[in-house]
């Protein structure tokens, strides 16, 4: 930790000290023009690409509406230097508000669709406004665009030189460059890359996906805005061509190419797009033609860029330190329960969920007691994890309704549900597979409502704590992608116990584990309910459930049809029919 | 009257263009869960390659369609095996970035090879139109009108009456199942990008003489058959043949009513609305929540 | 830690890298050329960069420069804004480059203005758009006529010569033709006519029943357009005939490339356009024509001509001044009246416009015929 924490302070100096050399650098020496203008544009176009970084790389959403924000921020510069003569900074926030807001009403409504259709509504968005800015002449003075833009006249007009202005352009990518940087690094980013990663999973670990998405979204746009607005001072001539459609096609171009997932791809992406048809020239007509095939490459053999390749390799040869261990303290699991053994925490009477004709629950109560293991069991298909996904507030309940802890829960969303207290497992491992075992973890402790002291070594202390609980500090630095199937369970897990959950939800835990895994899942689940823990659990596997529960709900055909102890239920003569049911059925097929 | 009906027989002739080559972007979409936004490329490869064929090689015009139906055939296949096979077990976003790049690729290929300037491809029937009234029906219209419709329900044929079909669309429904069922999922797919390459080549033969052949025919086609097939329900085929007429009539009545400059915009608008206040489509997209 | 420091490091050799641009005295007198080679004006670039170098290989032939050989340095503009200003800024660091020739496309010389005024070197440009002369920039001179002209000309034509008072006219939405419509509609103010319909469209229309219909509903009798795509002006020529409007029509240049030609047909047979470049307008111009098509085995257009023009004029122009200073090319150039080109003659003004008037072709059936020429002396 102290070695990691050694290398984050040196790298920052390392790169205030880069920042202060080029922006000096750029400020005191005289450039060529040709230098600047290369540099202008490839620092104005790197911190809207960095937008992407956030909306893309990080929370996993398309935005093909990248130039029209940076658009917003030009034009706002443009008109406002020259048509309201207001100074360049106050039109510069004007932009990046303009943009911001767009990228906010923009993804408030149409962030619930997602996917092809949020791709549909920015190039709508796109398309809407270049033709808004070409026939709009009275505002936007037309297709001949806005000349003599003007730059700050701060300081006796200092920044009115270019190789000051540059200086500004500059700095301003280093200011942004870092925070993007380290956003990934905070509670937001981590919410953003666990929406990317599995958005089912990351509302029921308590990241509001919506609002995630949304903020990502409207980052974007603000980068892209600041771009614009940086750009349109620097060229002093914008005009409606600049910002069209084909232009977003060339800003997702950059971060893609570069690498969406870190800042430095961006960066890279944009310097190589900017000069690669410098490079190119000899390559004429079929320029764009080699483009178009570099973009399909790419995406086949480096997905997540050149630098999500270069830094794949890199990490392969460079070891994290390890972890200090002996510095960890338990978790504090029991914190959150004890004071009213034997209440019931969590109550559904009349739960119904229906798809069409098929009644997948039915009518289904139960009630769970603070402090207790409560198994529900039924044979395939008796609509045990539809019950579960309408606990967690996956499903909405068609009939019915859901208490917690006395308060009724039946409308609430996935996070809020987790906020009040509810964690849980899902049956086919859902982890945000492209962060590391202790991001993942952290992303559960980070929950809302769960507070954890100590700032931002708490929390990871913490989240290393729950990790230990299951067996997999040690591990903690590594992708939790390359984890085995049965240690991804563990730190699915882990996740849970990382909010302090009043209740967790074990959907199958024991599924696809081998026996050596089960039984040390049995030893979990034990300890688990050793510190008094409240444990719904779903589970085919009967000598798994007798070990550890206390009480038993049957489902059949999405019926409650036995409840009570393990020993009353596994007796009782329509859970017996049921289950020979499912073993005659099973030796049929 | 005279002014509104022309007006919509020419929005219903615009809107029968959108409703082709929506009609390709549902099908791909139903296989693999992709929009493939080189689609409208695939009208504009059709479209010179009959005008190389037809024009500069001075090929017989029915021959000229066999071998770009079998071109076609082959940059379907092609297509599939460049841009979607790599990237099939990834999310859609790589895909859809590729199909993106493989349209660049596609739109400047050819301008590369055939230069920049538009060319005229003649229709298959010499006669122009005719007038009823003042009234002016352009036969070309009135032809793509009948594929579309004969497309339909030869697909609608082929997918409900025949085993293939049907295994087309079992792969589409549920590509795990499927395979476990035995059809060879991976041929499903080829087949469905090959048929709706040539579905994109046919929408090209028949627009060509409408709106000349050009590198950029397509693209800008194809952005308003997308909108369209959304409009209609992405997924659903007559969702997209109806999305494309109403798109069309839209237009056009928007344009001679309200603005000829924003004509572009009524579309994406009424997406817009459609997006916000409907978003299933008129006809409803099948959604399916996997947990 | 080492991925900040990396884009720390990144930017930062970024900017290195680009530190000095390293000059080298040469013999040959170089002239810098930004013309598109990437992008969709690629084709066009062809043509400009052929019509220079055909005037380069004259002026060379005729003994160069000050005793010296014109070298060409052409960089890429991508047909882009950005792409532009980074060939041009390129260019404007080579300090022994003392005048270049620059874009045809107005948008582009906007945006290389500032850095073009900074430098304060003379640049040739073919944008017609007429604020770039009146701008305050008196560094760009001008060698094609501008839309004032061609607008003049169009209103002069319809109005005066074919005796047409109910004018609409159709124009795209994108810069050219929304400033041709400006222009028209104030050269067609100042004969004393106000247009029954202004309509513009925009570019890449799949249909134009609503324009045609509108222009069948106003009663015009003449039309004057600025079209910029073939395609649009193809549709819209095809569709005009169908709904059975037939009045006069006279376009701007793209009415009678050979491209509109072939995509229209006999939709726009019978109509006239101007045009600063034709062949049959001047014995210069088919001296050219000819001598174009031995060389490159095409037929010239505009882009060659232009190009063709600027190399020769500048060349006479420092010639005259006897020295490389801008200040005394500038002069040069103004100083030049009476100069025959195959655009027309060059008469410069103090804005450094060196044409005032345009050509009037007809399509007679397919074939392009040449009207008539006409010149304003203001």
């Amino acid at each position: 930790m102290r070695a990691d924490d050694a290398k984050g302070m040196l790298g920052r100096a390392l790169f205030a000290a880069a920042a202060i050399l080029t922006v000096g650098f750029a400020n005191f020496t005289p450039l060529a023009a040709y230098s600047v203008n290369l540099l202008m544009q490839s620092s104005t176009y790197a911190i809207s690409v960095l937008g992407l970084t956030i909306v893309l790389g990080y929370a996993g959403q398309i935005n093909l509406a990248q130039a029209a924000f940076f658009g917003l921020g030009a034009y706002s510069v443009a008109l406002g230097t020259t048509a309201l003569e207001l100074p360049f900074f106050p039109s510069l926030a004007i932009g990046i508000v303009l943009a911001s807001a767009a990228g906010a009403v923009l993804g408030l409504t149409s962030l619930r669709l997602g996917g092809h259709y949020l791709a549909m509504v920015t190039i709508s968005f796109q398309t809407i406004l270049a033709l808004v800015l070409i026939n709009w002449v009275s505002l936007t003075r037309g297709p001949d665009g806005v000349l003599n833009i003007k730059r700050p006249s701060l300081f006796h007009g200092y920044f009115t030189d270019s190789g000051h202005y540059l200086a500004l352009c500059i700095a301003a990518l280093y200011g942004v460059g870092y925070l993007v940087w380290h956003l990934r690094k905070t509670r937001l980013g981590r919410a953003m890359q666990a929406v990317r990663d599995n958005e089912l999973a990351a509302g029921v670990v308590g990241v509001d996906t919506y609002h995630t998405k949304v903020t990502a979204f409207t980052l974007s746009a603000l980068l892209g805005g600041l771009g614009g607005a940086l750009f349109a001072g620097g060229f002093a001539y914008i005009s409606p061509d600049q910002f069209t459609f084909s232009e977003s096609v060339v800003f997702l171009t950059m971060v893609l190419l570069g690498g969406a997932r870190s800042p430095v791809g961006s960066v890279l992406g944009t310097g190589l797009l900017i000069l690669l048809p410098e490079w190119l020239r000899f390559l004429k007509t079929v320029y764009l033609a080699v483009y178009g095939s570099a973009v399909i490459l790419i995406m086949v053999f480096m997905p997540d860029g050149i630098w999500g390749f270069a830094s794949s390799m890199g990490r392969k040869l460079r070891p994290r330190s390890p972890i200090a261990l002996a510095e960890l303290s338990p978790l504090p699991l029991t914190r959150e329960v004890g004071r009213e053994d034997g209440t019931t925490i969590l109550e559904a009477s009349g739960l119904s969920k229906h798809f069409g004709g098929l009644k997948a629950v039915d009518e289904v109560d139960f009630s769970v007691v603070r402090n207790s293991v409560h198994a529900l069991i039924g044979p395939n298909g008796s609509g045990k994890t539809t019950l579960l996904n309408v606990l967690s507030g996956i499903y909405r309940p068609t009939k019915g309704s859901v208490a917690f802890e006395g308060h009724d829960i039946t409308r609430l969303k996935p996070h809020e549900r987790a906020g009040s207290g509810i964690g849980r497992t899902f049956q086919n491992v859902r982890l945000f597979g492209a962060l590391s075992v202790l991001d993942n973890v952290m992303v559960g402790a980070e929950r809302p409502g769960h507070v954890v002291e100590g700032g931002a070594l708490g929390l990871e202390r913490h989240a290393l704590a729950a990790l230990d609980f299951v067996g997999l500090a040690p591990r903690a630095h590594e992708r939790v992608g390359s984890l085995s199937y049965g240690h991804q369970r563990l730190v699915e897990i882990a996740r849970a116990l990382a909010g302090s959950p009043k209740l967790l939800l074990l959907d199958e835990p024991g599924a696809g584990l081998n026996h050596v895994e089960k039984d040390g899942l049995v030893d979990l689940l034990k300890r688990l309910k050793g510190h008094g823990l409240t444990i719904f659990i779903i589970d085919h596997d009967m000598n798994l459930v007798e070990q550890v529960a206390d009480h038993i709900t049957v489902l059949n055909f999405g019926r409650s049809i036995a409840e009570g102890s393990p020993s009353e239920v596994l007796r009782h003569p329509d859970v017996v029919a049921a289950y020979l049911g499912e073993v005659e059925s099973h030796a049929a097929s | 009257m005279g002014f509104n009906l022309q007006l919509f027989f020419t929005g219903v002739g615009v809107g029968s263009i959108y409703a082709l080559v929506a009609l390709g972007f549902v099908l791909i979409y139903r296989a693999t869960n992709v929009v493939n936004f080189a689609q409208g490329d695939f009208a504009m490869l059709g479209a010179f390659s009959m005008v190389v064929l037809a024009i500069d090689l001075a090929l017989p015009y029915w021959l000229s369609i066999a071998i770009t139906i079998g071109a076609m055939v082959a940059a379907g296949a092609l297509f599939n095996l460049g841009v979607y096979y790599p990237l099939r077990n990834r999310t859609f976003l790589p895909v859809i970035i590729s199909t993106i790049g493989a349209s660049i690729l596609l739109e400047n290929g050819v301008l590369a090879a055939y230069g920049p300037r538009p060319q005229s491809l003649p229709s298959v029937f010499s006669i122009q139109g005719f007038s009823i009234g003042s009234v002016f029906l352009d036969s070309q219209y009135l032809v793509i009108l009948v594929v579309t419709v004969v497309m339909v329900t030869l697909q609608y044929l082929f997918f409900e009456r025949t085993l293939l079909g049907k295994k087309m669309q079992a792969t589409s429904q549920d590509k795990e199942m499927a395979s476990l069922l035995g059809i060879p999922v991976a041929l499903m797919i080829m087949l469905t990008f090959i048929y709706s390459a040539v579905l994109g080549g046919l929408a090209g033969i028949l627009v060509a003489p409408i709106l000349f052949v050009s590198v950029g025919m397509g693209s800008s086609i194809a952005l308003k058959a997308f909108a369209a097939s959304i409009i209609g329900g992405f997924g659903d085929v007559t969702g997209a043949i109806v999305g494309g007429l109403a798109l069309g009539v839209i237009e056009t009545f928007g344009a001679a009513y309200i603005s000829v400059p924003y004509k572009d915009a009524f579309g994406f608008l009424m997406l817009f609305l459609f997006l916000l206040l409907r978003p299933q489509g008129l006809f409803g997209e099948r959604v399916a929540e996997k947990a | 830690m080492r991925p900040l420091v990396l884009l720390g490091s990144l930017v930062a050799a970024g900017a290195l890298s680009l530190a000095a641009s390293a000059t080298f005295a040469a013999d040959p007198l170089k002239i810098g050329m930004v013309a598109p080679a990437t992008g969709p004006g690629a084709e066009s670039g062809r043509f400009q960069t052929q019509g220079a170098k055909l005037a380069v290989e004259e002026v060379n032939k005729a003994g160069g420069v000050l005793g010296r050989q014109i070298e060409l340095v052409i960089e890429d503009d991508q047909t882009t804004n950005p792409g532009v200003v980074l060939a041009f800024s390129k260019l404007a660091g080579d300090k022994d480059i003392p005048a270049f020739l620059g874009s045809i496309r107005s948008t582009q010389i906007h945006a290389m203005a500032p850095d073009v005024l900074k430098l304060g070197k003379p640049v040739m440009i073919g944008g017609t758009d007429p604020q770039l002369t009146h701008m305050g920039n008196p560094w760009f001179f001008r060698f094609r006529p501008n839309d004032v002209y061609s607008a003049r000309v169009i209103a002069d034509f319809g109005v005066t010569t074919l005796g047409k008072k109910k004018w609409a006219i159709v124009h795209s939405t994108d810069a050219f033709g929304t400033n041709g419509m400006k222009n028209l509609v104030e050269s067609l103010k100042a004969l004393g006519v106000e247009p029954v319909l202004v309509q513009g469209y925009p570019n890449n229309s799949q249909d134009f029943t609503p324009v045609a219909l509108a222009v069948k509903q106003s009663g015009a009798d003449v039309m004057g357009t600025y079209m910029t795509f073939e395609p649009d002006q193809g549709i819209f020529a095809k569709q005009l005939r169908q709904l059975g409007v037939t009045l006069t029509w006279v376009g701007s240049p793209t009415t009678v490339t050979t491209t509109a030609l072939k995509l229209a047909g006999p939709a726009l047979y019978g109509s006239y356009a101007v045009v600063d470049f034709n062949k049959d307008s001047s014995e210069t111009a088919k001296v050219f024509a000819a001598k174009y098509e031995a060389a490159y085995k095409t037929t010239p257009d505009v882009f060659g001509a232009w190009a063709y023009d600027a190399m020769h004029i500048l060349a006479l122009a420092i010639n005259t001044a006897k020295s490389l200073e801008p200040e005394k090319i500038r002069q040069a150039i103004l100083a030049v009246k009476g100069y025959s080109g195959v655009e027309g003659t060059y008469n410069f003004d103090q804005n450094g416009d060196g044409l005032h008037g345009y050509n009037i072709v007809k399509n007679n059936d397919g074939t392009i015929v040449f009207e008539k020429h006409i010149d304003f002396k203001d």
